[in-house]
């Protein structure tokens, strides 16, 4: 297991340093961040001076080591449009970011899993059935349109819940009612998407040997589907879980915007649509590293469970 | 022969989905409505009138009008147009990058390999939608340059899965025999492996155009795809978000059509996932 494990680490290097040059070249396809911080009226010697001082009069390379340097010391650099750190900005959204990501996975495993195996143990029946349409309807479904709707049901019409900002902590009955529509906006969709991964899954392994094995020596049903059955169609389902969480990430950023979460999500819009690259940087980094190491934990997971996968 | 037979038979298997042939009903129906656009509008969809402002649907007005008193029914009419144009130039560019890399990836295997699908762990270690954001934005938005965004942070997927598809095909039995009777690489990439891959890259490719045009409407939504007056969909239903609270039906009606179509092209893709699957072939 350790070998693996080492093995994987290695192979995310190269990932990692194709991710900064992927992020460090929309720095500067994005136009002259100085250009962009003065505005068109400033004269020129004052923007070279600028250039000068923060090193962009230098070989493109250089500045490319100079940024890893900083990146390795923690220094995501300076907004170009708020006085502030960057490391600054994203340390007050991250955890909003996270909290509505969570409870929305949370609440995604929550009913995939035993939708997806009941639509599996009784396949083509009227739930199954049911399953299928009402799963293709929510991928169907764009994420901020769901979000408008929502907000006018459940917030203008029935008045039933706030529909916008975050309302303090998740333990709090503030927190809860805040986070309510945006989870159930962010989850609805993948739980769609996980409950007939579920079933598929389920469905594969249920005509398995072992399982008939399970049966003929006269286990009962329940011990058969949950304990021979779940515990193995689960495996692809984590690989899984771990190749959609980008998904939900991007989901995060549409669903923040509709309700005005202040997470990441919201500040990289703003940040986009203000030209405010540094700030844009800082975010898709983090967000690509937290996208890796999911994907390094569910391989271990799957390496862990299955252990065939580590002598490969 | 056999070929046309099995052909024939996947045909009526589709045929007989009922939710495939509701589909892909949706599906011409859009088109249909996206060809004859500028005959079946009732108004001018970008024409200002300042007389009509945020009406609801009425008979007049079927689906309401915006504060610039623009009648809805013919933008969102108008906005089938920019959904499939988007949703096809997505997918044909992601299949040119993605199939060609994937491609050569599977079939060249070794260092050439280990390069391409380096590359590919690299771009999808970046969130898709993420990635065409900052992308778009760093160009400055617009339809074309959404179009472009979308593509270029999207077609790992693509790549995957027509490598593993030419994984799987290169080792069997047929292509070792056409090898052997001299048939050079060109010839059984084209003519022999490439035939056979795209069944399951034309099922890909049908439930990817939903996801292709739900990711524009965002981009849009977020004002980085078609600009002001457009009527795409995704950007009317931004115009409508700020007067949510006492004129609904802006943003409702054109995401209403996207999940119409999204839905479309799903039970399409749905249908002929099941009708091209050869592991029903031998169930049958």
């Amino acid at each position: 297991m350790l070998t693996y494990i080492v093995r994987r680490l290695l192979i995310l290097i190269p990932v990692l340093v194709g991710v900064t040059l992927i992020i460090f070249s929309l720095m500067h396809v994005s136009g002259d961040p100085v250009r962009l911080m003065y505005g068109p009226n400033v004269p020129k010697e004052k923007v070279d001076e600028k250039r000068i001082e923060l090193g962009l009069d230098k070989p493109i390379y250089v500045q490319y080591g100079n940024w890893i340097n900083q990146l390795l010391h923690g220094d995501f650099g300076r907004s170009i449009h708020v006085q502030d750190r960057v490391s600054n900005l994203i340390r007050a959204r991250i955890g909003a970011t996270l909290e509505l990501t969570l409870v929305a996975l949370v609440f995604t495993l929550f009913f995939s899993i035993p939708i997806g195996v009941v639509s599996a143990v009784k396949p083509y029946t009227a739930f199954d059935n049911v399953g299928r349409i009402f799963a293709l309807f929510w991928v169907s479904m764009p994420y901020f349109w769901l979000g408008l709707v929502f907000m006018l049901l459940f917030g203008v019409r029935l008045h039933w819940l706030p529909i916008s900002g975050r309302g303090g902590s998740l333990w709090s009955i503030a927190g809860l009612r805040h986070i309510l529509l945006p989870a159930l906006t962010l989850g609805l969709p993948p739980l769609a998407l996980f409950m007939r991964l579920v079933r598929s899954s389920m469905l594969e392994v249920i005509n398995e040997d072992y399982i008939r094995t399970a049966r003929s020596k006269g286990l009962r049903e329940g011990r058969v589907v949950f304990r021979h059955g779940l515990r193995n169609a689960l495996i692809p389902v984590v690989t899984l879980l771990g190749l959609r969480l980008p998904w939900l990430f991007g989901g995060a950023v549409i669903t923040e915007t509709v309700f005005a979460w202040p997470g990441m999500g919201r500040l990289l819009v703003d940040a986009v649509t203000q030209r405010d690259y540094p700030v844009v940087q800082g975010i898709v980094l983090i967000l690509a590293t937290l996208v890796i190491l999911s994907n390094l934990l569910a391989d271990l997971v799957y390496a862990y469970i299955d252990p065939r996968i580590r002598y490969e | 022969m056999f070929g046309r037979l099995r052909a024939s038979r996947r045909l009526r298997r589709f045929a007989r989905n009922r939710l495939a042939l509701v589909g892909l009903g949706v599906v011409l129906f859009v088109i249909f409505l996206a060809a004859l656009a500028s005959a079946v509008s009732p108004y001018n969809p970008i024409e200002h009138n300042y007389d009509e402002i945020l009406l609801a649907p009425s008979v007049r007005h079927l689906m309401g009008t915006d504060d610039l008193g623009r009648d809805i029914l013919s933008r969102v009419l108008y906005g089938s147009r920019y959904a499939l144009l988007i949703g096809v130039a997505v997918v044909l560019l992601e299949l040119a990058i993605g199939a060609t890399m994937g491609f050569i990836a599977g079939y060249f295997g070794g260092k050439i390999d280990t390069v391409i699908m380096r590359i590919v762990d690299m771009v999808l270690a970046i969130p898709t939608l993420i990635l065409a954001i900052a992308i778009a934005g760093a160009f400055g938005g617009g339809l074309w340059v959404m179009i472009l965004a979308i593509a270029v942070a999207g077609w790992g997927e693509f790549s995957r899965l027509v490598r593993a598809q030419v994984l799987s095909l290169k080792e069997l039995t047929y292509v070792e025999a056409v090898r052997a009777v001299g048939a050079g690489n060109v010839r059984i990439m084209f003519r022999h492996i490439l035939p056979n891959s795209m069944g399951p890259v034309l099922v890909y490719t049908t439930l990817y155009m939903p996801t292709a045009i739900l990711w524009s409407a965002a981009l849009s939504f977020l004002g980085l795809g078609a600009q002001p007056p457009t009527p795409e969909w995704g950007s009317i239903i931004s115009d409508g978000r700020s007067f949510i609270s006492y004129a609904w039906w802006i943003a409702t009606f054109p995401g209403l059509a996207i999940m119409l179509t999204t839905l479309g092209f799903n039970f399409v893709g749905d249908g002929l996932r099941d009708a091209l699957d050869p592991r029903f072939d031998r169930q049958m």
